[in-house]
């Protein structure tokens, strides 16, 4: 089931804990890992690689999602029907892969969403609340990095028009509504962060722009009625 | 004439003079010398005929007419950041896919070179 698939990995500084996740996931699944080194400025590409991923390098910082577009597109170059996305530090537990996978495998879906939305503070769970409302989503954890993409969605997803989708949460998904793909959330378990702590969530400036870019596309995103 | 219109008249020369400059040196890309000969010209005339604002003023009924070279310099100030603003997205956009781009060629480029090392 996943020799069709490509498990992406973003990674910024994860030189702590890609390892761990690349080995857990290819000791689970056998699937090939892609790691995209978002122009880290310490070991993580060549850790990444001993721990047996495919590791493509940026010459630029382009954040999460840039790193994350970059895997795409090679996915479709490389001929993958499916991708996975995990975070590399170690919160998406390798043993729920193929419950994530298996509803995009077996064509339920056209992305499936790993939701765990008993982590997160009351502080997140309220911003959750608020841009669900603004972007007319109708997902429990719409932070999730952890997903499984069909075809049609990494297609979708790799082309221009995606670009500039900065976060991969509101404007990925509104994105994928608004050109009518299906998502399916699966409930996962989770690990606390095992090393680090959250980017986005870091202070209090970085969580109001945050808000505010989310909701602005959120909202000029909204799938029409 | 008085000599505030010797300032403004200084002013608008020079502006003008600079911008003509910076084209004709290529400092200033052509398509953005066709905003800014049009806006050299304005400051250049309206530096030595500070009156025509008056004119404008008396005729449109605005009673403070220095307010207007004021206003019209904001508005197209506002135009011309916004304007650079959505170039900027596209720009954007192009440079994060030029980068995926490249980190992808390097990708095949390392397979291909440890592929003809391996068959030596």
């Amino acid at each position: 089931m996943f020799q069709s698939a490509l498990i992406l990995i973003p990674a910024h500084n994860e030189a702590a804990s890609v390892s761990a996740v690349v080995r857990e996931v290819i000791r689970r699944t056998g699937c090939r890992v892609v790691v995209i080194d978002d122009a880290s400025t310490d070991d993580t590409a060549v850790i990444a690689r001993e721990a047996g991923a495919t590791v493509l390098t940026l010459a630029v910082q382009l954040g999460a999602w840039g790193a994350l577009q970059a895997g795409m597109r090679f996915a479709l170059q490389q001929e993958y029907r499916f991708v996975i996305t995990m975070d590399a530090d170690g919160q998406h537990e390798a043993r729920e892969l193929t419950r994530l996978f298996a509803p995009v495998y077996n064509g339920l879906c056209d992305v499936s969403i790993g939701a765990c939305t008993s982590r997160g503070s009351k502080m997140r769970k309220i911003a959750w609340v608020f841009l669900k409302w603004i972007s007319g989503l109708s997902m429990e954890d719409i932070t999730s990095g952890f997903r499984a993409y069909n075809t049609a969605a990494i297609r979708l997803l790799a082309g221009r028009d995606a670009t500039l989708l900065e976060y991969q949460d509101i404007g990925v998904l509104a994105h994928l509504k608004r050109n009518a793909l299906a998502i399916a959330e699966i409930q996962v378990e989770m690990c606390s962060r095992a090393s680090g702590h959250s980017r986005v969530y870091s202070s209090w400036l970085m969580v109001a722009y945050y808000m505010v870019q989310a909701s602005i596309l959120g909202f000029s995103k909204r799938a029409r009625k | 004439m008085s000599y505030v219109n010797w300032i403004s008249a200084t002013i608008g020369l020079l502006t003008a003079g600079l911008i003509f400059y910076l084209v004709r040196r290529d400092h200033l890309h052509t398509r953005y010398a066709l905003w800014w000969i049009p806006v050299a010209i304005v400051m250049a005339i309206l530096g030595v005929f500070p009156q025509i604002a008056d004119w404008i003023g008396r005729t449109l009924g605005i009673s403070y007419p220095p307010v207007i070279p004021l206003l019209l310099g904001l508005v197209a100030m506002v135009v011309k950041i916004l304007v650079m603003d959505i170039e900027r997205s596209r720009n954007e956009v192009k440079l994060t896919r030029l980068v995926q781009r490249v980190a992808i060629l390097e990708k095949r480029l390392e397979d291909k070179l440890s592929h003809s090392d391996k068959t030596d």
